[in-house]
């Protein structure tokens, strides 16, 4: 039977919930297409993850190795090499991910094969690979449809599946040895840097009052902050607006900030970028601020005004200042 | 310090209405601004930093249509030493192994120390190019980067992760780079380094001349049989408010009491 | 014949725009409201190379055109016309020198106004002098190897900022000649007798200093007489004939800033259950607006490209000035009018270039005047 190959992606003795989203994807895949799913795990002292992995796949393959202890290209790239060449499977996924965008490319030139990243969705028809992107900052969806292939590499957008993989299945785990590693190009893992002290939590509230680049300039953002105050929400931001140094990094939503899962998301001038949306989208309530009806926010928020934000907030806080 | 950086034009879609052209193959380009991709844009300014702290030349290069020697001349003007430009002639519908294929062949004679890409396009964001050439020219590479520090014939960077998190990785030179928006402040453009475009000649090369054939690149060589756009379906996702702005904002009052428990 | 750019006044364009739109929208309204400005703007608009292209490299500058000087004015003042202008008036008064002035007076004044380490002004009009420039009477009288000046000017660009100032005075008051009877002076702010008051209180263009001032006996070398004694009329006329391509762009910016807000603004805001953009009364507003903009635009050109190739044709000059300002007025008129009551309120952009827009049609040379020289080119 043929299989598909799901890298597991950890970090700190953790599986990442991407992970779980591509044995979700490989499952359902899987079941329409008489696919077998086999999780991959490269590292070191990771006998605590396999045991999580087994009740989602066909198949547990473990790696263990000194070298494998923190994620580093080089070794991964031989490893997954390795693990691909032994199994030949019809597909490897792999997370859209810090990890994920640093493999995937040099893993296909590699082995010469045919790579489509930051995927939302995948169907096979006749061994033919069909997988949906979104594109142009999500404004577009391109559908392609891929050249006929005995292999496949793929790179699945986080988010893009559900997390909540079914349980049911046994796997076997099997110990597969490590190459020799001969083909290194010398980059070594030094350490994790932690963003610094942070001065509030994102995290932690119940309501986030977040803006976007929409905010257009940094004197707007008393008028953000005035609403936020009169509803007891706390100020985030999405990423443009930490990068201009507006708001702290430590507000920052979304895939290279914190995700939040507050009980309202009141989104300001923030288009949606999936970037963002995968650090927000499990609010409870989302309600999305936004000038261009046809900004992506809007797909998932629950709630959305079309306007200028300038407009929109003054008045808004005024509901709450007057009671 | 030899750097190379690759640079692509792209249309700005941000406050842009998108069309799709009748075959559903392409987004209608005719009323679209260009611009310098923004990763792009922070990897010329971080390659023009590196020079003018550890001297050397930088050469910018990009696979494009005459239009696009544009970008050419901005990152020279930011301070970049040299340009070449790949025809996009026999690329057209290239996948992105087919860029890299064609931005490889014009790389590979370029002494360098560092080859940096931007660590996507804000157009197909595919994130490939820069690593997918750093594996043809065999060399180590890191990815989304936010901070490098160049040391005695090797190179320390920070790699931003998930969750504000970052790595430390290094690694011996050359080598390359993809590079992630925030990790500077690129310069405006000056007057100067307009002039100083002037005297700049902008190698041309194409498909032929680097020595692709037509399997390689374009549709022939993608890995892509085809591909179908289509707008996000709209009317799902949020209910849109109306009324007047007092009656929208009241409504929104309604909803943030209601499930954010406000007083 | 070739109406577009070439590649490098392409780069010139978009290095001004995202310049002046990455650093002016954050400011503007501060400055309108306030009548203030940040001198640091205008410090990092001459480190940029943006002030005074076209003075020649031997005096730092770029040694371009005053169409590439033009070029830039239209996006400084597209992206606001009070800091357009508080930037790019800083070299008003350099065009002269550069035809009229002394080696010495070049070499001391054009580099620093190229680096942003000093600004000039040019002090014509007066309180009773304003359109007939032959009234001007402040005078300038010879007393051995200085010249002596006394008067009061009005409206004086700069008047309060800048360290050189041309005046234009008369030292010939009974020459039977009426074009024969002033020159031009150069005059450190730092001279005593020198005084000057900024004026408040302007409709629009509030981020730029114009100021009153009065000369009490100010005492400057015989070296600082621009060009030759009793030359003043003709040498403002050829003057004008410069600075009058930068009005141009100053018009065709705001009007281009106009349609821009205005078309953004009719597809977001919907009446009637429809985006004000539908409405067949809208699209012919901007319509009309992108025509004209595109005529007085390839007037200008036209105008500016001329005087870069040596052809001085001041009618060409005047149709240039008068109607690309008439045409920033109109567009700046639909363009409120289309924003309703909130084109009212100083908040929208389109306020300030409302306000701005008025200006055009007032200084260096009213329209009037502007027509006058036209009508004389045809008539006689
Ligand atoms: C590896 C990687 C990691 C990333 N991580 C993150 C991340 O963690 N978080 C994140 O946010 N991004 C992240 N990004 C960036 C992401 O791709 C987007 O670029 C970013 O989210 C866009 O931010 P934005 O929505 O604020 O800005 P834009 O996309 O520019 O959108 C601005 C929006 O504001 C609207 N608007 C403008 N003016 C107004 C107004 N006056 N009133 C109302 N609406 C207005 C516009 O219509 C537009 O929709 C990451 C990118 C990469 C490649
Ligand atoms: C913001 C600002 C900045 C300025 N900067 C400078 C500067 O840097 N240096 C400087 O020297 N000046 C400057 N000026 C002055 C400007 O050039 C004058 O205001 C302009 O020349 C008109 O002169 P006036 O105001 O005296 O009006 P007047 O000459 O009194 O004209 C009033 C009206 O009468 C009309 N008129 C006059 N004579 C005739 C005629 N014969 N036939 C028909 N109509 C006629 C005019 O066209 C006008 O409509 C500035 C003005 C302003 C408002
Ligand atoms: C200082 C000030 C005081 C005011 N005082 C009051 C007051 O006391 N009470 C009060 O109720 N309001 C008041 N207003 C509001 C004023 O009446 C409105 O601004 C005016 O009715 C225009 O509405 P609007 O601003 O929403 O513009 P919009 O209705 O958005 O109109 C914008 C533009 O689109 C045009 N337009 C709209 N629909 C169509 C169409 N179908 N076909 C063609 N063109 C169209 C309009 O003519 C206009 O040019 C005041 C406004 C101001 C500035």
């Amino acid at each position: 039977m043929d299989e598909i190959l799901v890298l597991a992606e950890h970090r700190q003795g953790e599986l990442r919930d991407i992970t779980f989203e591509m044995l979700f994807a490989a499952n359902t895949l899987g079941k329409e297409n008489d696919l077998a799913t086999a999780a991959l795990l490269l590292g070191h002292e990771t006998s605590g993850l396999s045991g999580k992995l087994k009740g989602a796949c066909d198949r547990v393959l473990v790696m263990e190795d000194p070298e494998l202890a923190h994620y580093n290209a080089d070794q991964y790239l031989m490893a997954l090499e390795t693990a691909i060449k032994d199994r030949k499977p019809l597909l490897t996924l792999i997370g859209h991910t810090a990890i994920g965008m640093d493999l995937a490319p040099a893993m296909a030139a590699r082995l010469s094969l045919p790579l489509v990243t930051d995927c939302v969705d995948l169907s096979l028809e006749e061994g033919r690979l069909g997988v949906l992107r979104q594109i142009y900052g999500g404004k577009i969806n391109a559908q392609l449809a891929m050249k006929p292939s005995d292999h496949y590499l793929i790179s699945l957008r986080t988010g893009a599946f559900d997390a909540e993989v079914e349980q049911g299945k046994s796997g076997d785990v099997e110990t597969i040895p490590a190459p020799a590693w001969t083909n290194l190009r010398g980059r070594q893992f030094l350490g994790y840097v932690e963003a610094e002290l942070e001065d509030v939590d994102i995290a932690a509230a119940d309501i986030l009052v977040s803006i976007g680049r929409g905010i257009g300039k940094p004197e707007n953002i008393p008028l953000a902050q005035e609403f936020a105050d009169a509803i007891g929400a706390t100020l985030s931001c999405s990423r443009p607006v930490a990068d201009e140094e507006w708001l702290p990094k430590s507000r920052q939503v979304g895939t290279s900030g914190k995700t939040v899962r507050p009980k309202v998301y009141i989104a300001l001038g923030i288009s949606g970028a999936y970037q963002h949306q995968a650090g927000m989208k499990n609010a409870d309530t989302i309600i999305a601020v936004n000038k261009d009806p046809m900004a992506p926010i809007f797909a998932i928020a629950h709630y959305g005004i079309v306007d200028d934000l300038a407009q929109v907030l003054p008045v808004l806080t005024e509901h709450f200042a007057k009671k | 310090m030899n750097i190379v950086v690759c640079v692509k034009q792209v249309p700005e879609v941000t406050d842009a209405e998108l069309e799709i052209n009748k075959e559903g193959a392409e987004i209608l380009k005719e009323d679209l601004e260009f611009d310098i991709n923004e990763w792009d844009n922070y990897a010329v300014e971080e390659a023009v930093r590196i020079k003018e702290a550890h001297h050397g030349k930088v050469t910018v290069v990009t696979l494009g249509d005459e239009d696009c020697a544009d970008v050419l001349r901005t990152a020279l003007a930011m301070g970049a030493d040299e340009a070449i430009r790949i025809d996009e002639q026999g690329f057209e519908f290239s996948d992105a192994a087919g860029i890299a294929q064609g931005l490889y062949r014009a790389v590979r004679d370029v002494p360098f120390d560092l080859l940096l890409t931007g660590a996507q396009g804000s157009d197909d964001g595919w994130a490939q190019v820069g690593l997918t050439l750093a594996e043809l020219l065999g060399i180590p590479y890191a990815s989304l980067v936010v901070g490098v520090e160049i040391g005695e014939g090797t190179i320390t960077v920070h790699r931003e992760l998930e969750s504000n998190t970052q790595e430390k990785v290094d690694m011996p030179l050359p080598a390359a780079l993809t590079i992630q928006t925030g990790i500077n402040n690129p310069r405006y453009v000056s007057i100067m380094g307009i002039q100083k475009v002037r005297r700049i000649e902008i190698k041309e090369t194409d498909s032929e001349e680097l020595g692709l054939s037509e399997a390689e690149i374009g549709s022939q060589g993608s890995r892509v049989d085809s591909q179908k756009l289509s707008l996000p379906p709209v009317g799902e996702g949020a209910d849109i408010l109306t009324g007047s702005l007092d009656e929208i904002c009241e409504k929104t009052a309604q909803i943030i009491r209601d499930k954010g428990g406000v007083m | 014949m070739d109406f577009a750019l070439s590649k490098e006044q392409r780069d010139i364009v978009r290095a001004a725009r995202k310049f002046a739109s990455g650093e002016f929208p954050d400011r503007a309204l501060e400055f309108d409201r306030d009548e203030t400005f940040d001198l640091d703007l205008w410090r990092r608009a001459c480190e940029l190379g943006f002030a005074g292209v076209f003075i020649d490299q031997a005096y730092n500058g770029a040694g371009m055109g005053y169409l590439e000087h033009c070029l830039i004015t239209e996006e400084f003042w597209a992206a606001d016309p009070g800091i357009g202008q508080a930037i790019i008036s800083c070299t008003f008064g350099s065009e002269l020198l550069l035809l009229f002035g002394s080696e010495d007076q070049k070499q001391l004044i054009l580099p620093q106004l190229v680096a942003g380490k000093a600004m000039i002004a040019t002090a014509i009009t007066e309180p009773d002098a304003g359109s007939d420039v032959t009234m001007v009477a402040t005078a300038a009288v010879r007393h051995g190897d200085e010249w002596v000046i006394n008067g009061s000017k009005m409206f004086t660009t700069n008047g309060s900022l800048a360290t050189y100032i041309l005046f234009f005075c008369r030292t010939d008051p009974h020459n039977p000649s009426r074009h024969a009877r002033h020159s031009f002076f150069l005059v450190p702010t730092d001279t005593p007798g020198f005084k000057s008051k900024k004026i408040h209180g302007k409709m629009g263009i509030r981020a730029s200093d114009t100021a009153e001032i009065s000369l009490s006996n100010v005492r400057v070398p015989l070296t600082n007489l621009v060009g030759e004694e009793g030359a003043g009329f003709h040498q403002l006329m050829a003057f004008f004939d410069r600075t009058r391509l930068h009005i141009c762009a100053q018009a065709v910016g705001l009007a281009r800033a106009a349609l821009e807000e205005s078309i953004r603004h009719t597809k977001e805001r919907s009446q009637f259950g429809a985006p004000l953009a539908s409405f067949q009364v809208t699209q012919f507003k901007i319509a009309e607006m992108a025509t004209r903009i595109r005529a007085a635009k390839n007037l200008y050109y036209e105008a500016a490209s001329s005087v870069d190739q040596g052809t001085i044709d001041p009618a060409l000059i005047a149709m240039a000035k008068w109607f690309s300002a008439e045409v920033a007025l109109q567009c700046a008129d639909e363009a409120v009018q289309m924003h309703g009551g909130y084109g009212y309120i100083d908040e929208y952009k389109v306020n300030r270039l409302y306000r701005a827009a008025k200006l055009l049609e007032i200084y260096e040379g009213t329209k009037e005047m502007e027509k006058t020289i036209i009508a004389r080119s045809l008539l006689g």
